[in-house]
């Protein structure tokens, strides 16, 4: 189902969203918006480890879905986290309005890529 | 299980599916997110160009305690196993593993309440009492609100880790 043209629209996204990001750190010549990007690259790294972790297939074994709930903790701690972060640094002066929305913005982006990439091609490598 | 319903409306069926307690976990990721980072705003804020309080008002570690004690309490609270709750009615159970969980668990919430009492406090004696206007007082204002944040975040959690436990039951059955 998912073919070239997916790959295609993925990337062009992703380059918007990088675009985004970088612009507004570079338009207002202040870089503490690129911290946007390391929280969304970070962000879907918990659940890929703490998925690792555990056997999501034992019931009976109680101490395996902690792990789990962790990393999901940890994913909807990230995520907030893209976009806690420049409302804090537009509410404390330290960036525009303009970079704000713009690195926002951007950060969904990437983000919403990274996850419909895994949720497009994670089903074949299973096979 | 339906012969012994005490309401009148089921509870609806959505509740006890698995997708809806990972939903349960995400969003109390995303609320504990929230407020840890209004507690970093407030901190922030407190150094930035736009706090204008004359005699300077800052976060000082005393504006720390209340969410440090939250997150303590709400770290206890989910690290404990919720099946040995009620483990003295099994047999697998001995010196009264139940008692202690229930000490542990109330030590918890007693951090989580305390904390939530604490920053009242804070915001009351430090922010209200002198009379301190708006953008002051969001120092305070948002630590309460930081708090109250860590609190739901820590009841959404139980109770998706609760609903876990009754999914995981009704599937071994």
């Amino acid at each position: 189902m998912a073919g070239i043209k997916t790959i295609i629209g993925l990337s062009f996204i992703l380059a918007i969203g990088f675009l985004l990001v970088i612009l507004s750190a570079a338009l207002y010549k202040n870089y503490l918006t690129l911290l946007v990007v390391a929280t969304y690259v970070v962000a879907p790294l918990p659940n890929w480890i703490c998925g690792r972790a555990s056997n999501p297939d034992d019931f009976m074994e109680s101490s395996g879905s902690g792990v789990i709930d962790f990393g999901r903790f940890l994913t909807g701690f990230f995520v907030v986290m893209g976009i806690a972060l420049p409302a804090l640094l537009y509410h404390s002066a330290q960036i525009y309005g303009g970079a704000m929305v713009m690195s926002i913005i951007g950060g969904l982006l990437i983000y919403g890529t990274i996850i419909s990439f895994t949720l497009f091609f994670q089903e074949e490598q299973e096979f | 299980m339906s012969s012994h319903r005490l309401f009148r409306f089921p509870k609806p069926a959505w509740i006890n599916s698995a997708n809806t307690r990972t939903a349960g976990v995400y969003a109390a990721g995303a609320l504990f997110s929230l407020g840890f980072y209004l507690m970093i705003d407030c901190a922030v804020f407190s150094k930035s160009a736009l706090n204008g309080s004359d005699p300077p008002v800052h976060i000082t570690f005393v504006d720390w305690i209340p969410g440090i004690c939250s997150a303590l309490g709400m770290l206890v609270i989910n690290s404990i196993d919720k099946s040995r709750l009620s483990a003295d009615s099994f047999s697998y159970s001995g010196n009264g593993v139940a008692w202690k969980a229930r000490l542990v668990l109330f030590l918890g919430f007693a951090l989580l309440a305390g904390g939530l009492a604490g920053s009242v406090t804070v915001l009351v004696l430090k922010y209200v009492v002198r009379d301190y206007i708006w953008p002051t007082l969001w120092l305070g204002v948002g630590n309460v609100i930081a708090n109250g944040l860590v609190m739901l975040s820590s009841a959404v959690l139980w109770v998706a880790q609760n609903m876990e436990d009754e999914y995981t039951y009704n599937l071994a059955l």
